[in-house]
């Protein structure tokens, strides 16, 4: 008895001092956050080409991001947007020779990154505001004028082949976050089986490849009203915005391609997939095809999907594979959309073998909750503050992330109504609401069930 | 709480150049309270939100042999609330976690009791040996059902909860060998409430979950162990110190199985008092406003006895050492590791500034010899490339081939000889230095990279360190590389390893 007395001095109660207000009685105040206006960042040529220009002094850097509305789906030969791709990385504009390209970017110690999604285009390059006289018109010509050649085409199609020599040291798939991206590959390997958005480039399309469809593909897309720009950093604002006059005023206007509308996919009933592998860990993905996400039903989804797993925060499938049993490291959503045809909804987790099926059991066990009956006030509570007062303002928290998010938005969608709107639609959305997007968004029935690792399991 | 110190100090200033000055403008403000708290503030007037850390000085430098890991499982315990976050009913969650403890107490006295029985005295011990005793499993058995117990009673996520729903993001934690710090954005105007958590998570953190939580960190370090490279990291940082803690892993697995409830509570009462810790807030609030409400916060916690300090330091090195790794998954390679000054001395600005150049030539010189590799030069031990003591630098060459690796050794220890005799081109000490100052410009610019930085420093040395650290590289010269690697790049001071193919002899 006496020890026991003891240990519950020792889990002793908070010092009577301490300041000990519950969170909910503290009187925080509430949000007066305005987003940004994009209109005071904006700069629109009479081409069509749109740019967001912010300052940002806090260090002298200047980032500028170019974004097209054009990927490896959008272009008619195969092969053609990644050949282009590797030119906008690796041969820089034309009049320039490779390695001076890559020499000035050394020189500048810039961030150089080309990354082509798969209906959209991003080239950002950030370097020390010393240097950029030398970098916009680098920038400039990378957009307008590459430098296209054979050698593109090849070194494309040498990343076709299906084993690449990696030097980084470790050779396999099955590697720790790398494990992962192949299972979430094989996700998406069965569900865009035959659909476009499952294309791959051949060796076949690689050799019918000439320069001068990757050059057209550049011509068609690369038009100034298919591209956005965001510009930021330690910059005079009118003087940045002087030069991207200069730079673009005369790229002539071009018809701006319309937007490829993928068919949507052929559902398969849920099925169990095993990719054997020999690892101390497996990982698993349990998901489906997520279809465009209509305005009106956006804020929902994002709520349900909150409370469900996004963010790798405490959420419900975390709850119920890592706070509760330690099953787990991480669980979490991922809500990928797409521009203009299916994405993907997917449920992710790694684990020792031995408790892959527990994590897939409890998942399963809160996909199908959801459906069932309605999240709690206090889950609303927590995700409608997380998305309005947290996550949607961090896209907005200075110059880069600004003119960045306003550029996306502009591309993807015209224009910013979205942003405009979007607290007011987090706030408005109710437990009806949610429940209705998750018997709408979450489909057991469709649910396909990858496993990496020694051992499967059956599926009820 | 009387003001101690209440300066707004502009880190010393070893000026290079105005321009360079401006570069590393670095307006932190400080404020330490009677009680030893220390609060460092970054204004930016006009930013609707505010990044905020609190650091602690303690890490896996202080764990004890058999609980390594310790520190980092502290962390996750630490997310699990106090009495007043995350609690159904405290007075009868209370009551069934010093059953626990008590529990816990008789396993442990069980344990020694029955060590004849569960020691593994082999050599070839495979970390699979599990004897046990029927005292032993019950007491188990005992601890969870209470842990059962206990659950139904709490609420998971206590902390992260609150966090998320005031528009919290990045609520994150690190600790890594000399520090653990917890993580938080939010709208400034709320800022109070990472006062009120942190300040109940710093006094009043229970243990709940405790053995499932172990178990995250048993997959953490499965992850780890799933990269070839790890095993082999691990070997190299083992044949690089003798006695520093720094180079001792993240635990191994019977470490996580080890961990006791009454150790980990011994850390967290040791550690986390006033006057071993750190708030910084870069954003939109100011030293003014935040004085008092720190204040209100944490002005009851009393000054401790300070905590011990890791004092740990190699024996003076005496002979060059040796690993030959056998494996057919990681690529060949050759790696030279020679142990160089913490941060604080002034020869470890250097050394950042001699990784990039260095490697910018010995890749020329790899290539012009006809070696098909790739150079890559840095001062990582575990996940960290900066301590406030001394750890290596670690000159890796990945081949292709592993018919070259006596040729890329060969060369390797002929330009790392030749380093101590030439100066490196000019150019390339330019380039580098350049590059450094670019990639803190990337840092500075992320108010969260910034903040960590500044903590960082304060645990290393000191936040006021990280000024001079920064304009120190700007002022190296070649013929000043070339000193520092005839000092430290002696064959006494030398680490090689090499990755050959073959199965590893298990």
């Amino acid at each position: 008895m006496r020890k026991l007395l003891l240990l519950a001095v020792f889990i002793s109660a908070p010092s009577l001092s301490q300041e000990l207000t519950h969170p909910r009685e503290m009187g925080l105040p509430d949000s007066d956050y305005t987003r940004p206006d994009p209109a005071e960042y904006e700069l629109a040529l009479e081409n069509g080409l749109i740019a967001y220009v912010a300052e940002a002094d806090q260090v002298p850097l200047v980032t500028m991001s170019a974004f097209v509305r054009g990927g490896v789906v959008s272009d008619e030969k195969q092969g053609a947007a990644e050949s282009l791709a590797d030119a906008l990385q690796n041969s820089g504009p034309s009049g320039m020779s490779s390695s001076d390209f890559k020499s000035s970017l050394k020189e500048m110690t810039a961030e150089f990154v080309v990354e082509m999604h798969g209906e959209w285009t991003e080239i950002t390059l950030n370097v020390p505001a010393e240097d950029i006289d030398q970098a916009l018109p680098i920038f400039a010509g990378l957009l307008r004028q590459p430098a296209i050649s054979d050698a593109n085409i090849a070194r494309a199609a040498s990343g076709a082949a299906p084993e690449a020599k990696d030097l980084g040291g470790e050779s396999g798939t099955a590697l720790y976050e790398g494990s992962m991206n192949a299972a979430v590959d094989h996700f998406y390997g069965i569900i865009y089986k035959g659909h476009p958005y499952g294309r791959r480039p051949t060796t076949e399309n690689f050799n019918d490849l000439r320069v001068a469809d990757v050059a057209n593909f550049h011509g068609r897309y690369f038009v100034p009203g298919n591209i956005r720009i965001a510009v930021a950093g330690a910059i005079d604002v009118d003087e940045i915005n002087a030069r991207l006059v200069n730079l673009f005023g005369d790229w002539a206007a071009a018809d701006v391609p319309e937007a490829k509308l993928m068919p949507a996919i052929t559902r398969s009933r849920a099925a169990l997939h095993h990719f054997p592998s020999k690892k101390l860990q497996s990982w698993l993905v349990i998901g489906h095809d997520l279809p465009p996400v209509p305005l009106k039903e956006q804020a929902a989804f994002e709520v349900m999907d909150y409370i469900m797993g996004a963010y790798h925060l405490n959420t419900r499938v975390m709850r119920e594979t890592r706070y509760k049993y330690g099953y787990t490291n991480d669980a979490s959503s991922f809500a990928e959309d797409r521009w203009y045809g299916p994405g993907g909804y997917t449920y992710r987790s790694y684990s020792r073998p031995e408790v892959i099926e527990n994590i897939y059991r409890n998942m399963m066990g809160e996909l199908i909750r959801i459906r069932d009956e309605e999240v709690s006030e206090h889950e609303m509570f927590v995700a409608k503050g997380a998305l309005a007062d947290g996550i949607f303002q961090v896209r907005y928290l200075d110059g880069y992330a600004l003119t960045r998010s306003f550029a996306l938005e502009r591309l993807r969608y015209g224009n910013h109504d979205r942003s405009a709107s979007y607290v007011q639609r987090i706030r408005a959305v109710s437990k009806e609401d949610v429940l209705n997007a998750a018997r709408k968004y979450i489909r057991p029935d469709n649910m396909q069930v990858i496993i990496l690792g020694e051992d499967a399991f059956e599926l009820e | 709480m009387r003001i101690i110190r209440n300066l707004a100090i502009l880190a010393v200033a070893f000026f290079v150049s105005q321009a360079l000055a401006q570069d590393y403008d670095l307006p932190i403000l400080e404020h330490v309270y009677e009680n030893g708290l220390r609060l460092l503030v970054i204004e930016r007037p006009g930013e609707q939100r505010v990044v905020s850390k609190i650091f602690t000085d303690m890490g896996a430098l202080n764990e004890t042999p058999g609980e390594y890991g310790a520190a980092h499982f502290l962390e996750h315990l630490m997310f699990k609330g106090t009495p007043t976050l995350g609690s159904q009913d405290w007075e009868r969650e209370k009551e069934v976690h010093a059953q626990i403890r008590a529990a816990e107490d008789a396993l442990i006295e069980e344990l020694n009791r029955s060590r004849n029985v569960l020691r593994d005295r082999g050599v070839f011990h495979d970390y699979q040996h599990s004897e046990t005793t029927p005292r032993i499993d019950e007491l188990h058995a005992l601890i969870d059902s209470l842990n059962r117990q206990a659950q139904e009673l709490s609420e998971e996520g206590p902390m992260k909860t609150w966090y998320q729903a005031y528009g919290g993001t990045r609520t994150t934690a690190t600790t890594e060998q000399e520090y653990m710090k917890f993580d938080l954005d939010l709208p400034a105007d709320r800022v109070e409430l990472f006062l009120r958590v942190e300040a109940d998570r710093m006094q009043n953190s229970i243990f709940r979950n405790f053995d499932a939580e172990r178990m995250v960190l048993v997959e953490q370090r499965l992850g780890d162990l799933n990269r070839a490279e790890t095993e082999f990291r691990e070997a190299m940082n083992s044949l690089v110190g003798r006695a520093s803690m720094v180079y001792v892993p993240e635990g191994y697995t019977n470490d996580f199985l080890q961990y006791t409830r009454r150790y980990e509570r011994e850390l967290y009462e040791t550690y986390f008092v006033p006057n071993n810790t750190t708030l910084i807030f870069i954003g939109g609030v100011t030293l003014e406003d935040m004085i008092p409400k720190v204040d209100k916060y944490f002005a009851h916690m009393e000054r401790a006895p300070e905590p011990a300090r890791y004092q740990g330091r190699e024996p003076l090195p005496s002979a060059e050492k040796r690993l030959n790794w056998r494996s057919n998954t990681l690529a060949p390679r050759v790696e030279v590791r020679y142990q160089i000054p913490g941060v604080g001395h002034p020869d470890r600005p250097l050394f950042d500034v001699l990784s990039d150049a260095f490697e910018a030539h010995l890749q020329s010189v790899v290539a012009d010899v006809g070696i098909d590799g790739t150079v890559d030069i840095n001062t990582r031990v575990v996940h960290t490339t900066r301590f406030g003591v001394p750890a290596s630098i670690n000159i890796e060459l990945v081949l292709a081939d592993a018919s070259q690796i006596d040729k890329a050794e060969s060369a390797l220890l002929a330009e790392l000889h030749r380093l101590g005799e030439e100066p490196l081109p000019a150019d390339l000490v330019a380039q580098a230095r350049k590059k450094l100052r670019t990639e803190w410009y990337r840092t500075a610019v992320d108010p969260n990279a910034l903040a960590f930085q500044i903590g960082h420093f304060e645990v290393m040395d000191s936040w006021r360190t990280l000024k001079p650290y920064l304009e120190a590289r700007d002022a190296v010269t070649a013929d000043d590389l070339r000193r520092l690697a005839g000092k430290y790049f002696i064959a006494g001071n030398r680490s090689v390893g090499v990755v050959l193919p073959g199965e590893a002899q298990q």
